[in-house]
């Protein structure tokens, strides 16, 4: 379990996180929901130790987070941070050579599912195939946790079809998934549990299917009331 | 296998596992899935039907609590071969449809005989269309 406690943090004299405190549970998809600028990414980068936090904890498995952490939980970001020249074979190689869980077979697994060409550069991929090259780079270490931020953004449908697809197979299964979004729509079936930020600290979490079955309400249904009650 | 599995449609209010279990019991009233048929592994279905494997588990659970379906030991899931729970899938679903007709009908006021005749128009209209447009394949 990826545990997050009161985490506070201000930046340029904003409150960027005002007391952010959740939980995700290992096999299930936790997704963090909030309009640009409530602080996700913020929480995933503080998670993976990638920005520095006024005050707060960040638990993993009951361990504060450490060097370790990172052949447990894999992150991939918006944006690819493999430089530009190298080819998506070169790409795998380097992730290769850092990662000790590197899983090899699956990364040419999903070579194959996201059609990716190993031989294209990295600065020639589009928007919608550098995601899915960033997410092949996550997946493809073997690890109990992985955060993606906003992996459904500016992205076409088709490929955003693909990478839904990711979500209802055994590649992210039995592992816990925190992932980002502005916009719910392609995910709402897929979501185990659904965590409102807005101004910096958590409105409401909840489990999906809890919430159809006790309300009736949507995860729309319910930022709506959220948002804009 | 795939037939029947990709065109589910899921609304966003009701539990998704539970719709999957209607889906299902849909399935077995109109005999696309028979007694004692085996069922896609929940992985399968996770990846048919493009949700989530926790879903796929709990609506999994789900059937065999309502004895749907059968798993035993390592063997592949299948549909139950009790006649009399099978009976129960379609009663059950023609009358939840009938109870959201009357409700829904029940506002206008119409006298019996009116409605009943309007009803088997419509319907033999309906039947007679989609049973084209399918090829009639329905009994296959």
């Amino acid at each position: 379990m990826i545990e997050v406690i009161d985490l506070h943090k201000r930046y340029r004299g904003r409150k960027v996180l005002n007391g952010v405190s959740f939980t995700a549970e290992k096999g299930q998809i936790t997704c963090l929901i909030g309009i640009n600028g409530a602080g996700k990414s913020t929480i995933l980068k503080a998670i993976m130790g990638l920005t520095p936090v006024k005050s707060g904890l960040i638990r993993i498995d009951d361990a504060p987070v450490g060097p370790t952490m990172y052949e447990k939980v894999a992150f991939v970001p918006d944006h690819l941070t493999t430089p530009t020249g190298m080819k998506l074979s070169e790409g795998i190689q380097f992730m290769k050579d850092f990662y000790v869980n590197w899983n090899d077979a699956r990364a040419n697994e999903l070579l194959k599912f996201f059609k990716l060409d190993r031989t294209e550069r990295v600065g020639n991929l589009s928007k919608g195939t550098a995601a899915k090259y960033s997410l092949l780079l996550g997946l493809s270490q073997n690890t109990d946790y992985i955060l993606m931020d906003e992996p459904f953004s500016g992205i076409d449908m088709f490929s955003r079809e693909v990478i839904a697809e990711v979500f209802s197979t055994d590649l992210i299964e039995d592992r816990g998934v925190l992932l980002t979004t502005h916009e719910i729509d392609d995910m709402e079936h897929l979501i185990d549990q659904a965590v409102l930020l807005q101004n910096g600290s958590v409105q409401l979490a909840f489990d999906c299917e809890e919430m159809r079955t006790t309300e009736g309400k949507s995860v729309i249904d319910v930022m709506r009331e959220v948002y804009t009650g | 296998m795939n037939e029947g599995w990709t065109s589910v449609v899921f609304n966003n209010r009701d539990p998704v596992y539970l719709q999957v279990v209607r889906h299902f019991k849909e399935q077995i009233a109109t005999g696309r899935l028979k007694a004692g048929q085996v069922i896609p592994s929940r992985r399968e279905l996770g990846a048919l039907l493009k949700i989530n494997p926790n879903t796929a588990q709990k609506a999994y659970k789900e059937m065999e609590e309502q004895r749907l379906i059968i798993t035993e030991g390592n063997s592949p899931s299948r549909i139950t071969d009790e006649a009399e729970i099978l009976r129960t899938i379609r009663s059950e679903l023609i009358e939840s449809a009938v109870e959201a007709f009357v409700v829904s009908v029940r506002r206008i006021d119409v006298p019996v005989d009116e409605l009943l005749e309007l009803v088997r128009t419509k319907y033999v209209e309906e039947r007679s269309r989609t049973s084209q447009e399918e090829g009639g394949s329905s009994d296959d």
